[in-house]
């Protein structure tokens, strides 16, 4: 068996930088996140949340809560007025959590008398600060209010949908709003279902 | 000039050679025969003929393109001659591979199968079989016998000029002469080969029969899970039970008892691994067919492109690197000589960072210590932290990248940390939050995939979404794809600079140099195979390491050590007896 002592009469000339392909394939398909889901809730007691800073990203409306299905619906003005047992005010706040999900948070309100519990007054002032950094809110049934926690790391902004704040309504209210006395939550709440 | 087309060449020979080939040796041409496209100019010449030939009959300068059905056959029929290398050569195999890869071939990806894809005739199956006997046979041949294997030599040319049209519509001629270019560089490592202790090797095989008793008893004696030669899965399970092993296990419920699971429990009960060596050794080896030549080299056909990234794929029971670790003990450098084994440090890791263009990720890499660095990022580590004062959470992390690297769900993940399944989702989750714009980039392919059809490495080497596509594949073909152009033109780099390539082995390569030239042939390959990385990953470096073993010393995998000094203890007592 012979040894390699073989040579090429002419190397082949290849010019590798010319031959080399992309290998940017989400620039081949565009491929885009699409949100068609976002809950109305507070946050979980263990998750770290933001709230959007953007004053046009708020709203204070009155909403029904079912609280035995822990659900909240949004109530059309004209509607709300002719409901005033049933409907609570809220202030809805956008928020995001660590892992990306986007939620609305209601915050109630004080009523036409002035009146604001400690519960709903230190869940306001947790969305207040988690505009800046962030928290985790939990329960303190003896101190009766919320307790805010703020995450000493450096934790990264987050990184909000390019949705404006009417897309992010559209999406989280498409089966929560009621618009007419004839809906079937309004029915059951007075016991016509 | 660069050749665009097949056009572009003044002339194409389409060539064939019949070959004979003991298993281990090189490969013993019979007769040639060779067709300029496009005119009646034919060589048909048998091997007494061939070998008064100093040069090829057919040009193989710059202006001439060679086409043949896997190359590396023909071009080690070229060494045997001694002939040189046609400059640009075009393998219609590699090509069809390429043209199919992930797609069901009913006939197979031999030339036949190629004919068939297109709807070419060919010439039946057997009769192909009988002609490869004949060659195969060796001489000397009658003149009847010469006259009928080159017609059918003639056959696979004629073949050959039907299929390049139909295929030329298909072909990237530039990568596809990138291709060819490994092809050369493949016959000349094949025609290198391993040299291996074959003294050592001889007495294996004689002993073979007697060992594998001994061997039970000697490697069992740890476990206890052997009635004779009969591996017994309640044995098995006793002995889990009592060395609080949680073992992967089958959706029936029973012990997965195939090697996969072996292998991958081995990683993280290290004392299973004689186990899995001494069960491979029982069933699979057959010591006889490790493809050994006369000149104590181990050689066989690199199967090169034959996996779906475009890896080697050497017959498992011919290649030394094939069976069980243990043997790759018999790897032994002649006198005077020494070897290395060079391989990328966390190769797929860097393809991965450097190609998705993770910022993160490409310094984790660039620290020189990825895991460590990943634990850093995730914050779960002070900055100041070292291997040394963090390696519990160094284990974990490292665990966790190899982890997604093999593509493991968080409960094998668990298993092999020894820890539950949702401490191993947050090591999975961490991965995710720390290189999201990697995951962000393995999705987009996932989807480029799905969406096109295919995905592509580099340098173009495809596969396409077939019928049974598994995610998992698409999702990890960047990085392994990448990595095998990576090796092949580290190799292409190392043999066209006269280094003595051995063999190319997963993400690694064995190089051969006389002793005193060892350490510089080891630095030369380091630093091209730095090249080939910067080449394949747009200016990114990749490290690697190298394993150098000197005359008289002998190839070890310490996976396999334990079994290597066991057989070789029962041997020499025998030996003794």
């Amino acid at each position: 068996m012979k040894n390699e002592h073989n040579k090429e009469p002419d190397k082949a000339k290849f010019d590798l930088a010319s031959l080399k392909l992309s290998q940017d394939f989400g620039a081949e398909v565009g491929v885009k996140k699409l949100i068609t889901t976002i809950p109305i809730r507070k946050p979980n007691k263990h998750e770290f949340v933001r709230v959007h800073a953007g004053p046009a990203y708020q709203l204070q409306t009155a909403v029904i809560e079912i609280k035995e299905d822990r659900e909240t619906y949004f109530v059309d003005q004209a509607i709300a007025i002719q409901l005033p047992d049933m409907v609570v005010p809220k202030l809805i706040v956008v928020a995001i959590n660590r892992q990306g999900i986007v939620f609305l948070w209601p915050i109630r309100l004080p009523g036409p008398d002035g009146r604001h519990d400690n519960w709903n007054s230190s869940a306001l002032e947790a969305s207040n600060i988690s505009k800046e950094t962030w928290i985790k809110v939990t329960s303190n049934m003896s101190l009766g209010a919320y307790e805010v926690y703020e995450a000493v790391a450096n934790l990264p902004e987050p990184e909000w949908p390019e949705l404006d704040f009417q897309e992010i309504m559209a999406i989280a209210c498409k089966d929560r709003f009621i618009k007419s006395l004839d809906h079937p939550v309004i029915k059951r709440i007075r016991g016509e279902i | 000039m660069t050749k665009k087309e097949i056009g572009d060449f003044r002339e194409v020979w389409l060539v064939d050679f019949e070959f004979g080939c003991e298993d281990g040796c090189t490969p013993d041409p019979v007769c040639l025969v060779a067709k300029k496209l496009g005119s009646d100019h034919t060589y048909r010449l048998w091997q007494d003929e061939l070998k008064k030939l100093k040069l090829p009959p057919y040009d193989i300068g710059p202006e001439s393109l060679f086409v043949c059905y896997y190359a590396s056959a023909e071009m080690l029929c070229h060494l045997d001659l001694d002939w040189p290398f046609p400059t640009y050569v075009l393998d219609l195999f590699t090509e069809f591979r390429n043209l199919t890869n992930g797609r069901t071939l009913p006939s197979g990806a031999g030339l036949l199968g190629a004919m068939v894809y297109f709807g070419l005739p060919a010439i039946t199956a057997e009769n192909k079989n009988e002609m490869r006997e004949l060659a195969l046979r060796g001489g000397p041949w009658s003149a009847e016998e010469q006259k009928v294997l080159l017609e059918y030599c003639e056959t696979d040319v004629d073949a050959l000029e039907l299929l390049l049209p139909k295929m030329e519509p298909h072909i990237d001629l530039p990568r596809a002469l990138l291709r060819g270019r490994y092809m050369k560089a493949a016959a000349k490592i094949e025609h290198t080969g391993i040299p291996v202790d074959t003294t050592a090797h001889n007495l294996f095989k004689d002993n073979w029969e007697s060992i594998q008793d001994i061997l039970i008893s000697e490697i069992d004696s740890g476990f206890g899970v052997y009635e004779g030669r009969t591996f017994k899965r309640d044995r098995f399970e006793a002995w889990l039970t009592q060395n609080n092993i949680p073992w992967l296990r089958l959706e029936s419920g029973q012990l997965d008892l195939s090697d996969d699971a072996f292998k991958e429990m081995a990683r993280c009960h290290p004392h299973v691994s004689p186990l899995r060596e001494l069960r491979t050794a029982l069933s699979k080896m057959r010591l006889s067919e490790l493809a050994v030549g006369s000149d104590g080299r181990n050689r066989c056909m690199l199967s090169a492109f034959r996996s779906k990234t475009g890896r080697n794929q050497p017959s498992n029971v011919k290649f030394i690197f094939g069976p069980s670790v243990w043997l790759r003990s018999l790897i032994r450098p002649r006198a005077g000589y020494g070897l290395a084994y060079l391989d990328w440090s966390q190769q797929e890791f860097g393809i991965a960072a450097a190609l998705s263009k993770d910022s993160l990720m490409m310094k984790a890499y660039s620290s020189g210590d990825p895991y460590l660095a990943f634990a850093k990022q995730a914050g779960v580590v002070p900055e100041n932290a070292t291997k040394k004062s963090h390696g519990s959470e160094r284990s974990l992390f490292k665990a966790c990248v190899l982890a997604v690297q093999y593509g493991m769900g968080a409960k094998s993940l668990g298993m092999r940390i020894g820890q539950s399944e949702s401490h191993a989702r947050e090591l999975l989750r961490l991965h995710g939050k720390t290189y999201k714009v990697f995951w962000e980039w393995s999705n987009a392919a996932t989807d480029c995939a799905m969406i096109k059809g295919k995905l592509w490495t580099v340098f173009g080497w495809n596969i396409y979404v077939g019928e049974r596509v598994n995610p998992r594949t698409l999702q990890n073909f960047p990085m392994q794809a990448n990595g095998a152009e990576m090796l092949r033109l580290a190799c292409c780099l190392a043999v066209e600079s006269g280094i003595r390539v051995c063999a190319p082995v997963h993400d690694a390569i064995l190089v051969e140099a006389p002793l005193e030239e060892l350490d510089d042939c080891v630095a030369k390959t380091r630093e091209l195979m730095a090249e080939a990385s910067e080449i394949i990953l747009d200016g990114f470096r990749l490290r690697s390491d190298a394993d150098i073993i000197r005359y008289p010393e002998r190839y070890m995998d310490e996976r396999g050590e334990i079994m290597w000094n066991t057989v070789w203890k029962i041997l020499n007592n025998m030996v003794a007896q």
